[in-house]
C-alpha cells in the first residue's frame, strides 16, 4: 500500500537520509533488525488481537518420528503448522538445497486440516521439492536437527538434569531451517491470494507465523524424546533456557535476487525504515520513558552482540566494530547527549555518523527506533507492494524524460568501465541441477550468454549510452523497437522514478561485490539475528531467539 | 523450480509458478529478456482469466518471433505505444497472419487500461472484448488455430458490460505441454561449476 496518505509527521521530511546513502551494499551489509521487521510485526499482532494457540495433534513414538499439529486462531481465520518429524541418518544430513531428506518437514495450513488433509500432506511434505502441495498449504519448510545441541538437551532432560547453558548459547537454537517456501511455491497459495488478509498483508507473515511454531515444535520434540528416555526422572526445559533457543536458518544465494528482482517491493521496505528513522530525527525532545527504553534497547544490543559469534573474517571484523560502537554510543548516551537541545535525537545521530563506523551507525538506529513504537509501528503497514501495478511501461515517456531519470537514479552507475574485468567479473544465472541462483564467474566460467538480468549498472549503463544520439522529445516507445534488449532496465528506471530506494547503488557483478551483504539486509528485514556468514554467499542465522512462545503470549508484554 | 521428476500427469500450477516456468521456457527459447518478462506477465494475465496459457504460449514460442506474426512482439509494441498518436488500436488496424491471436489479449488489456477505453479484437468467428480491469468477454474460442488476421478497435468502455475477474485461475498444464515448457528451461540454465559450488553451502557435513 502507499505511505502518501498516512503521514502525521510532515516534518520528518527534513531528517531523510537520501538513496545514494542508504543504498549502498556496504550499509545494507551493516543491517540490524528493527522494530519494523517482520518478525516483530507478526509478534505484535498475535499478542494484540490475542491470537489463541493449541496443539490438536501429536503423534510422535519414542524415536521421534511422526505428525504433529500447531494451530493458532486469530480473530477472523485459523492457521496449522503440520510438522512430520522423520528418524534421518547423519549421512544424510545436508543443509544444502540439493538434499532430499531432512529431521524434519513442514506445511502451514489455513485452518485446520482434516485427516485427509493430513494423509496429502504426508505424502508430500516429506519429499519437499518433489511432492506437490495445494492452494491450502501457505508455505512448505524443513529443519535439521543441530545434532550437538540436539542430543545433549535430551539427554540432559531425560536425566532429569538442565543442559549446558554456555552450550545452549553458543548455538541458539536446536532446529534449523533450511528453506521456508511460500508465494505459491510448489503448488502453494500465491502470495494475491492471501495478501488482502490483514494478518498476513505485511511481507513474509506465513513464513513468520511457520518458523514461530516450528520453534515450539523443536522444544516439544526434545522434551517429548527426553520423556520417552527418561520416564519419570525426565524433566522439561528450564523457561529461561527456553527463551533463549530460537530457530536457526541456513540461507544462500538465492535468498539475493529476490530482493533485485523486487525493486518496489525493496523500496517500500527501505522507505519505512528511513521513514522511521527521520520520524525519529525530528522530535523535539527526548521523554523519560524514550531515554529509559533507548538504554534499554543498548544494552540488550550490547548483550547480543557479546554472544554473536562468527568465524569469518568479514564478520569477525564487523563483529568487533559492532561492540566498540555500541560501547561508544552507551558512553554517550549516558555522559555526553545533550537531551535539552533542539532536535536531541538528530544531535545524537549526527554524532553517530562522525563517530562510528557503519556498522555501529546503521545499530544506533535500530536502538533509536526501539522506544518509538507509538510514533512508527504504523509504518509496518506501508511494507508491502502491489508490483503489478508498475508493470506496464510508459511508451509515451520522452527521451528527455528518461535521460533524466537516469542521470538522477542511476548516475553511480553510468561511468563505471564495464569493459574493465574487476567491473564485470561475475554473472549471474540458474543452475541446471536445481534450477537455483548462482554466482559465476564470468572470465573463468562458461555459461554467461545465459546471464540473469540482474547486472543492473552495466544495463543502466548500456541505454544511457545507446539514448546518447536519440532526441530528447521521441518516445521511449520507438527505442524498444530499436533495441528490445533495453526492455527490463527501462521498466527499472520507470520504477526508479518513482521509487527512490529501488535499486541497490552498486554493481552487482563487480569481482569485490558481496552477496552476504544483500542477505544481511534482507534477513534483518525479516527480524534475523546471530547473523554469521560462512562463505561470502551463504550464512547461518537465528529467528525469533528470545522472544515468547506461542504458550507464554498471555503473559507476554504488549510491545514485542 | 516446479518438480524434480518429469510428471506424466497434468499439473496444477500456482500463478507464482507459471510466471517463474514461463520466464525462463520463453528466454530458453531464445527470445530476449525482455520478451520473457512481458511473455510470462502476459501468461498469468492469460491464466487468471480462465485461458489456456500453456496452448497460446507454446504455439508463440514455436513460430521464430522476429515477425510481425508473433503476437508476444506485436503486443509489445501496441502496449507501449497505447498512448501515441501511432497507436495501433486507433481508429482500427490489423495484423495479419498472426500466429496464436489469444496471446494478444493480454496486451490489449494493457492498452484499455492506459486509455480507459475498450479495445476489441476480432478474428475468424471470434471477438474479445476489453475493458479496462476486467477479465476479457469472449465470443468464439481464443484456441490457438492456424495464423488469422486480427483487427483491432477502440470503443468506448460504457458499451461494454463490466465483469468480474475468476476466483480461481487456469493452473493446469499438461504433462506433454510441462516437458515442452521444461525442455526450453533447460536451454536457459547453466550447470554448476565446482567454482560456483565452493562457498555456497557446507563444503563437510551438517551434523554440527
Amino acid at each position: 500500500m502507499s505511505c502518501a496518505g498516512l503521514n502525521p509527521v510532515p516534518q520528518a521530511s527534513a531528517f531523510r537520509r537520501g538513496p545514494d546513502e542508504v543504498m549502498r551494499l556496504a550499509r545494507m551489509g551493516c543491517s540490524h533488525p528493527t522494530r519494523l521487521s517482520f518478525l516483530r510485526q507478526f509478534l505484535r499482532r498475535i499478542k494484540a488481537e490475542n491470537w489463541q494457540f493449541d496443539r490438536p495433534l501429536w503423534q510422535i513414538d519414542a524415536q521421534g518420528t511422526g505428525c504433529a499439529v500447531y494451530r493458532l486462531t486469530g480473530p477472523v481465520r485459523s492457521y496449522s503448522l503440520v510438522a512430520f518429524a522423520h528418524d534421518l541418518p547423519a549421512e544424510a544430513r545436508s543443509d544444502r538445497v540439493i538434499a532430499t531428506a531432512w529431521d524434519a518437514t513442514f506445511a502451514l495450513f489455513d485452518g485446520t486440516p482434516t485427516p485427509e488433509d493430513i494423509d496429502r500432506l504426508a505424502a508430500n511434505v516429506p519429499r519437499q521439492e518433489a511432492g506437490r502441495i495445494s492452494p491450502r498449504e501457505l508455505s512448505l519448510s524443513r529443519a535439521n536437527r543441530s545434532v550437538r545441541v540436539f542430543d545433549h538437551v535430551v539427554a540432559r532432560l531425560a536425566e532429569g538434569r538442565q543442559p549446558d547453558a554456555a552450550m545452549l548459547l553458543e548455538t541458539g537454537y536446536l532446529m534449523r531451517t533450511t528453506a521456508v517456501y511460500g508465494s505459491g511455491k510448489f503448488g502453494a497459495a500465491d502470495r494475491a491470494a492471501i495478501a488482502g488478509r490483514p494478518e498476513l498483508s505485511a511481507p513474509f507473515q506465513a513464513e513468520m507465523m511457520s518458523v514461530w511454531l516450528t520453534r515450539a515444535f523443536t522444544v516439544d520434540l526434545v522434551e517429548h524424546l527426553a520423556h520417552m528416555r527418561g520416564g519419570d526422572r525426565a524433566t522439561r526445559l528450564a523457561p529461561e533456557l527456553r527463551r533463549g533457543l530460537g530457530v536457526g536458518n541456513s540461507t544462500g544465494l538465492g535468498m539475493a535476487p529476490f530482493v533485485i528482482r523486487h525493486p518496489v517491493l525493496l523500496n517500500n521496505w527501505m522507505l519505512a525504515r528511513e521513514e522511521a528513522l527521520a520520524r525519529v530525527r525530528s522530535q523535539p525532545c527526548v521523554g523519560r520513558p524514550e531515554y529509559d527504553g533507548f538504554l534499554n534497547a543498548l544494552h540488550l544490543a550490547q548483550e547480543n552482540a557479546r554472544l554473536w559469534h562468527s568465524a569469518h573474517g568479514v564478520q569477525l571484523v564487523k563483529l568487533a566494530e559492532l561492540r566498540d560502537s555500541l560501547a561508544q554510543i552507551m558512553d554517550h548516551a549516558l555522559h555526553a547527549w545533550d537531551r535539552q537541545s533542539a532536535h536531541p535525537w538528530d544531535d545524537l545521530w549526527h554524532w553517530g555518523q562522525d563517530a562510528l563506523q557503519l556498522e555501529g551507525q546503521e545499530a544506533l538506529l535500530a536502538a533509536m527506533l526501539e522506544p518509538h513504537g507509538a510514533l512508527i509501528d504504523g509504518l509496518g503497514d506501508c511494507m508491502d507492494a502491489d508490483e503489478d501495478a508498475f508493470f506496464a511501461i510508459d511508451g509515451a515517456m520522452t527521451i528527455g524524460e528518461l535521460r533524466a531519470i537516469l542521470t538522477s537514479r542511476y548516475a553511480w552507475a553510468l561511468d563505471v568501465d564495464f569493459t574493465a574485468r574487476h567491473h564485470s567479473a561475475r554473472f549471474w544465472y540458474v543452475s541446471e541441477d536445481k534450477l537455483e541462483p548462482r554466482l559465476g564467474e564470468r572470465y573463468h566460467e562458461p555459461g554467461a550468454s545465459r546471464e540473469l538480468p540482474l547486472d543492473v549498472a552495466r544495463q543502466a549503463a548500456g541505454l544511457w549510452a545507446a539514448l546518447s544520439d536519440e532526441p530528447d522529445d521521441l518516445p521511449v516507445a520507438h527505442v524498444l523497437l530499436a533495441h528490445p534488449e533495453f526492455r527490463p532496465i527501462l521498466r527499472r528506471a520507470q520504477i526508479a522514478a518513482r521509487h527512490p530506494f529501488a535499486e541497490i547503488r552498486d554493481n552487482l557483478i563487480a569481482a569485490d561485490m558481496l552477496p552476504i551483504d544483500i542477505l544481511r539486509c534482507k534477513l534483518a528485514f525479516f527480524g534475523a539475528s546471530r547473523f554469521d556468514p560462512r562463505s561470502d554467499r551463504w550464512v547461518r542465522i537465528s529467528l525469533f531467539q528470545g522472544a515468547p512462545y506461542p504458550d507464554e503470549m498471555a503473559e507476554a508484554a504488549h510491545d514485542l | 523450480m516446479i518438480c524434480d521428476t518429469p510428471s506424466t500427469t497434468a499439473l496444477e500450477l500456482s500463478l507464482s509458478e507459471i510466471s517463474a516456468l514461463t520466464t525462463r521456457a520463453i528466454r530458453g527459447a531464445g527470445r530476449d529478456w525482455g520478451a520473457a518478462e512481458e511473455g510470462a506477465n502476459a501468461a498469468c494475465w492469460l491464466a487468471r482469466a480462465g485461458l489456456d496459457w500453456a496452448s497460446l504460449l507454446l504455439a508463440v514460442l514455436d513460430g521464430p518471433g522476429k515477425g510481425t506474426d508473433c503476437p508476444l512482439r506485436i503486443g509489445m509494441k501496441i502496449a507501449d505505444h497505447a498512448l501515441l498518436p501511432d497507436s495501433l488500436s486507433r481508429p482500427e488496424t490489423s495484423c495479419h497472419k498472426l500466429t496464436a491471436p489469444g496471446f494478444l489479449l493480454p496486451f490489449a488489456a494493457q492498452v484499455a487500461d492506459r486509455t480507459a477505453t475498450a479495445v476489441v479484437l476480432d478474428w475468424d468467428n471470434t471477438r474479445a472484448a476489453l475493458v479496462p480491469g476486467c477479465p476479457p468477454a469472449v465470443s468464439g474460442t481464443t484456441a490457438t488455430r492456424p495464423r488469422a488476421d486480427v483487427t483491432i478497435t477502440s470503443a468506448p468502455a460504457e458499451l461494454f458490460e463490466r465483469a468480474d475477474w475468476p476466483d480461481h485461475h487456469h493452473g493446469l498444464v499438461s504433462a506433454a505441454q510441462y516437458a515442452r515448457l521444461t525442455l526450453l528451461v533447460a536451454a536457459f540454465t547453466v550447470p554448476s561449476s565446482t567454482l560456483s559450488q565452493a562457498g555456497a553451502g557446507a563444503n563437510e557435513e551438517d551434523n554440527d
